[in-house]
Formats: structure tokens, sequence, C-alpha cells
């Protein structure tokens, strides 16, 4: 057992963290915006070949991928074209990808900037191409662009992927939230403890207060742990490792979320502190799959069996 | 990164695993439901651990020159994963072999070194750490227990609180000041008979015979019994505490209470309430996520790379999800903690108290987190 990164791993993420450090800055124009598209970053990344770390390494590297964009504030879409496409299509699948469920007239995340969407149906798993008009962008805190149908997608006209891809799907979906999480998890504590350090408060800096300290040390540590977790699903490539770790970050996001605004106080309230890019992220992906309380089902469901 | 055992470690499990099977008595959870630190587990670690040692199971990370076999920090986790498993039948002896023989190994002199170390190499002696005071527990400088030099060695008096097996132990390991300043300590090794020495049981919430006060009154050590020179001792003890810094495989414990509650819940035909599976699947969650988290620091240990905060975060995520795991039995399963039918659960449910207390405190793990990972500056103390 070797928990460091090897050297082709650990070059592999100062290349994209080099890369995201010319795009790492919001745009002065969209300095008070809930959310950036960063299409800028987006075409580097493809132009790179990061979107294509599951084929020509492996996916825990697509996970190192994805955590590592996900810590930037602006976003791109890139944990459903690199961790969940490769497991479920030969084919390369059109990208910006988003993923719909539920009511489908209701907003979805990266719907407004997706070229096609994958909607799992139970037994299969369908792509929904999007052209120009069929989606609208909504207005939303939520730190991601958020779009939904103009009118209901025509889903005899999407392209089945088959059944067989359902499993994967689902596995990887997870995989997919739990790296975007971790990312967006240590900004989060990390601009918060940079914050704590410089505020001051009662004639000390805040983050003196064994009462800040200590939050911020269970952040950090929830912050660790849901890493490695999702670490272990994108080496294992085991359902139950997967499902670990997206519960494991959910559940941890309202703590966090709690925790971090607190110690950022009215600040962190203002879209012109930056922390909402990555505390709203954590908000958007708290609720998908069910939530925690689903994944955790499922998890017991992996280790203990099913119901008689 | 590679998150697959070694096949010789599946090996060294597997073979941990037969012998366990061979050696421990088919009621050995029956027994062993009375308690560590009973007499009757004491007996049996005097009889297990040189059986052990025999397997070259006990030492195996210890260096050659010692005994050992300089096996890796991996195989020594296993050791103690697969021994906790049955509630670590080594009883007090895991003390001696993870941090006294090592520490000793590091500051004893010849004379202690040759003395103790092939005793504890194999499995004969019972040790005893005698640390806390009833004042001195987390914040350990501020132990009171004095010995005073004299024409022929030293005089201990004062007493120790917690000590567990003091009431079986051959030697204990202790921790005196021997100046006014605050950290002018010294560590002694003190035969448990010596006259002066009185030890007393307290009942408790842990486990029958587990926990003790230890009185010394004029208690009289020679020279020798010093473990490197006068007021170092906090160089000592530091070291032993570090030797600690994996501790206990909290979360495989847990683990194994949680399979026993559910198979139990399952048999009451109690597995199909929602809100009872979700809690349980959270605490899976916590659980491997602690896993993970004591394994990057074996691993880190395995490279003999120095402590970081990575050890104050494994413990408080083991903290806390064995802290969540007695919950869940507590509200899922209370019967079997009165019942006494599964001697594990109870034993796990009373033990896991100490879960968040011994070897740091919880909070002070996050005191730690703060300043060596995350560069928050010390709180002030008065």
């Amino acid at each position: 057992m070797n928990l460091e990164f090897t050297e082709d791993q650990a070059v592999l993420v100062s290349s994209v963290e080099n890369i995201l450090d010319k795009y790492a800055e919001l745009p002065t124009a969209n300095r008070r915006d809930y959310h950036y598209y960063a299409r800028d970053l987006d075409q580097a990344l493809v132009a790179n070949g990061f979107l294509d770390a599951v084929s020509s390494m492996g996916s825990l590297e697509a996970v190192l991928v994805v955590e590592a964009v996900s810590k930037i504030a602006p976003v791109v879409e890139i944990a459903t074209s690199t961790l969940v496409a490769p497991h479920i299509s030969a084919e390369e699948l059109p990208r910006p990808l988003a993923i719909v469920s539920g009511d489908l007239s209701q907003a979805q995340r990266y719907l407004s900037v997706a070229k096609a969407a994958l909607l799992d149906t139970g037994d299969d798993i369908l792509l929904i191409d999007i052209r120009p008009g069929d989606v609208e962008a909504v207005d939303t805190i939520f730190a991601y662009p958020f779009g939904r149908f103009t009118t209901a997608p025509d889903l005899s006209k999407a392209r089945s992927l088959g059944a067989a891809a359902v499993g994967p799907f689902r596995q990887w979906r997870q995989v997919a939230l739990a790296a975007e999480a971790i990312g967006a998890m240590r900004s989060a504590v990390d601009f918060t403890v940079d914050y704590v350090k410089q505020r001051q408060m009662f004639g000390h800096a805040l983050g003196l207060f064994q009462a800040v300290q200590h939050r911020l040390a269970q952040c950090h540590q929830a912050t660790c742990a849901a890493q490695y977790l999702t670490y272990r699903a994108g080496w294992s490539g085991d359902p139950l490792d997967a499902v670990l770790a997206a519960t494991y970050a959910q559940s941890h996001m309202p703590k966090l979320w709690f925790d971090l605004h607190q110690f950022n106080g009215a600040m962190g309230v203002t879209n012109e502190h930056k922390l909402h890019f990555w505390t709203y992220r954590l908000r958007a992906l708290q609720s998908e799959m069910g939530g925690a309380n689903e994944g955790a089902l499922q998890a017991a469901e992996r280790v203990w069996g099913k119901v008689a | 990164m590679e998150l697959a055992w070694a096949q010789e470690h599946d090996q060294y499990r597997e073979r941990l695993r037969a012998i366990l099977a061979r050696e421990l008595p088919s009621n050995w959870m029956q027994d062993y439901a009375h308690g560590r630190g009973t007499q009757g587990e004491i007996a049996f670690s005097r009889t297990f651990c040189p059986k052990l040692a025999a397997e070259g199971l006990l030492i195996p990370h210890w260096p050659k020159e010692y005994g050992g076999q300089d096996g890796d920090a991996w195989e020594h986790f296993i050791l103690s994963e697969e021994m906790w498993t049955w509630g670590d039948p080594r009883g007090p002896q895991y003390m001696n072999v993870n941090w006294i023989g090592p520490t000793l190994m590091k500051f004893g002199s010849p004379a202690q070194k040759e003395e103790h170390l092939t005793r504890i190499a194999n499995g004969s002696v019972i040790w005893c750490q005698g640390f806390s005071e009833p004042q001195a527990g987390t914040d350990l400088a501020a132990l009171r227990t004095r010995a005073t030099r004299t024409n022929h060695g030293y005089v201990i008096n004062g007493s120790k609180i917690w000590t567990s097996y003091a009431n079986g132990s051959d030697w204990c390991f202790l921790l005196t000041r021997t100046s006014d300043e605050r950290r002018a300590i010294s560590v002694f090794l003190v035969p448990m008979d010596t006259p002066g020495i009185e030890v007393f049981a307290i009942p408790g919430l842990v486990e029958e015979g587990h926990i003790h006060e230890v009185f010394f009154k004029d208690v009289e050590v020679p020279f020798s019994a010093l473990v490197g020179e006068e007021g170092m001792g906090w160089e000592v003890v530091t070291h032993a505490l570090s030797l600690e810094r994996v501790g206990i495989p909290r979360y495989h414990l847990g683990r194994l209470a949680m399979d026993a509650a559910i198979g139990k819940l399952k048999r009451e035909d109690r597995y199909g309430d929602p809100l009872m599976r979700a809690a349980a699947g959270r605490i899976i969650a916590k659980l491997e996520a602690a896993r993970m988290l004591t394994y990057l620091v074996v691993d880190q240990r395995a490279k003999q790379q120095p402590a970081n905060a990575m050890t104050n975060i494994a413990r408080v995520s083991n903290a806390e999800a064995v802290t969540d795991t007695l919950n869940f039995l507590m509200e899922y399963a209370p019967g079997c903690l009165t019942s006494r039918d599964d001697p594990y659960l109870t034993l796990f449910y009373r033990y896991a108290i100490t879960n968040t207390i011994a070897s740091g405190a919880y909070e002070l793990q996050l005191n730690m987190i703060a300043q060596r990972a995350l560069n928050l500056p010390r709180e002030r103390r008065q």
C-alpha cells in the first residue's frame, strides 16, 4: 500500500495547476457574479488533454484533475465529461455535459451551457442533444450555471447508451460529485483560514480564538477525510467506495457551509467576498443524487445487504 | 498511489488469523467480557505472548539487534488490527512492545536494555504506565509526583491515577517531577513490588479492573532506575508518545461493532427501518474515512517520515466515527448493552468512552490540527 502520489500523478497535478494559475482570477466584470463559467479555461483543458485523463492515465488521475479544477472560483463542466462519460460510452460524447434528473421543467446544473444532457431513466441512460433555444439560463445564487428546458425534451429522439451504462453512470456520477466537492471544500476552508488570520476582533486575530480554531480544524479534518475516500473510489472502481465518498462529502457540506460562513461573518454574505463561489457550489451538490441519506441507504445495502 | 494490500501483507494477515484461531480458547470472548485488566486476562497474556514471541509475532517491528525482524510499519499495524479483532489478547503487553521497549532502545542505559528488552521481547513481563495524575492528564507537564535525590538514589512520593493494569504489573514506567520547573520531569523504571507502592482499583464506566490509583509513599529507587538524565524526561515521554501516533485501530473496532449490531437487528427483524439503515450508512462512511486517514499515517511511518498533523486528523476521524457508533448502539440496539448477550458489543460500548479522552483528548487533537495544519496562532494561556 502506498498513499503518496506517484511521480506521474504529481506531475499531472502540477501541470493542471499551472494552467489553472492563468484562469483562477475572476474577470473584473464578473467579480460580483454568483458564478462565472470560464470558457477559455474549458478550451485550455481540452487542448491540453486533461479531459482524457481516464483513458490516458486512469480514473484516479481524472479525480485529481477534477479536484484541482474545482478549487478555483470560476467553474467549467469537467467532472461529468472526465469521470462519467468515459465509463458509459466508448464514443466521445458532446460537451459540456449536463446531468438532468427529476422534474425536467426545473432548473438543472450546467444545462444552460451544455451541448448535451444525460438522463437516468432507471433502466437506461439517455443522451439528449441540446440545440440553441432548447434551454434558457436560470438565475440562481448557487455557484454553477443552471438552465431549464424551454420545452420538454423529446426523449424518443434521445440516444440510448444502454442498460449496461446505468450502473457505471450512477457509480461514476458519485465519484464525480465527490471530486468536485473536495476541491470546493478545500478552497472554502483555505479561504476562511486566511481570513481569520487577518480579521481582527476584540484586539486579536479571529483565528486566535480556540472556539474558531476547533471548528476550522473539524472542517479541515472532514475535507481530508472526503479527499482520501474520493481518491480510493477513483482508484478502486468499487461502487461501495463511490457511494461512501459521495455520502461522506454530502454529509459534511452543511457543517462546512455553517462554520465557514460564521467565521466570514457579514463579509461572507456579500458577493465582494469570494467565499460563496465554493460554499454555494457545495450547497448545489448537497442534494444531488438524493443527498446523503440516499447515499447512506445505498452504502448500508452494499455492506449488509438488502432488506429481506 | 497504490491502495491494494501487498501479497506478503495478505499472507501475513492470514497467518495471524490462523494463529489466533489456534491459540485463543473457544470461550475467549465470554471470558474477555469480564474485562481488560482482570487477573484472568493478565494471566492469559502471560501465556499467550510467549507463544507469539516464539512465532516471531510479538516484536516483528523491532530492530534485529533487539530480537525483532525489522518488520515494516504495515505488518505492525496489521498485527494490531488482527489482535484488536479479539480485544487484543496481548493484554497490557501491547504497551511494552509498542512504546516502552522502543523508548528504552533510544534512551535506556546498557544495563536497562539488557534487563528489560529481553523480557519484553519474550513476552514474560507486564508493565504499566505511570503518567496521569488527578491534576495532570492531557496537561501532563502539570504532574506533581516528585522524586527527590538522596545519597543512594531517589525517594518518590505522590500518586498516579487511571493506570491500566497496575493491579497485575511487574514494572511501572513512571513519570515524576524532579524540580519545580514545569518541564523538569524524569522517568524511572520501578518494580511494582517496591515497598511503599499501593494499588487500589477504582470502579468505573470502562471495565472491571481497568482503572487504578497508585500511591507512592517514600518509595526508594536506585540511580540505575533513572532513564536518561535527570530532568530530561520530557524528551523521553515525547518520544514515547510519538510511537503511539497510530494508536488503536478504532475504525476497525467500530466496524466490528456495526457488523454485530446490524446482525442482531436483522435477527430481530428490525433491519427494515430506513432511518436506522441511513444512520448506519453514514457511520460506515465515517469509519472508512477514518481507516483511510489512519492508513495514511501508517504509510508515513513506513516511509520514516516525521509525524505531522495527519496523526491528529486521523485521531479526530476515529473519535467521531466511534462516537457515532456508540450513539447508534444506544439508539437502535440498547438491549445488547444490558443483557450482555453480545460480549463484544458490551465491551466496545463500555471501553469506547475513552475514545475521545485517552492518548490525547479530542480537543487537544483539534488544537494540534489548528496549529500544525492550518498554521493558526496558539491561544495565549495564563
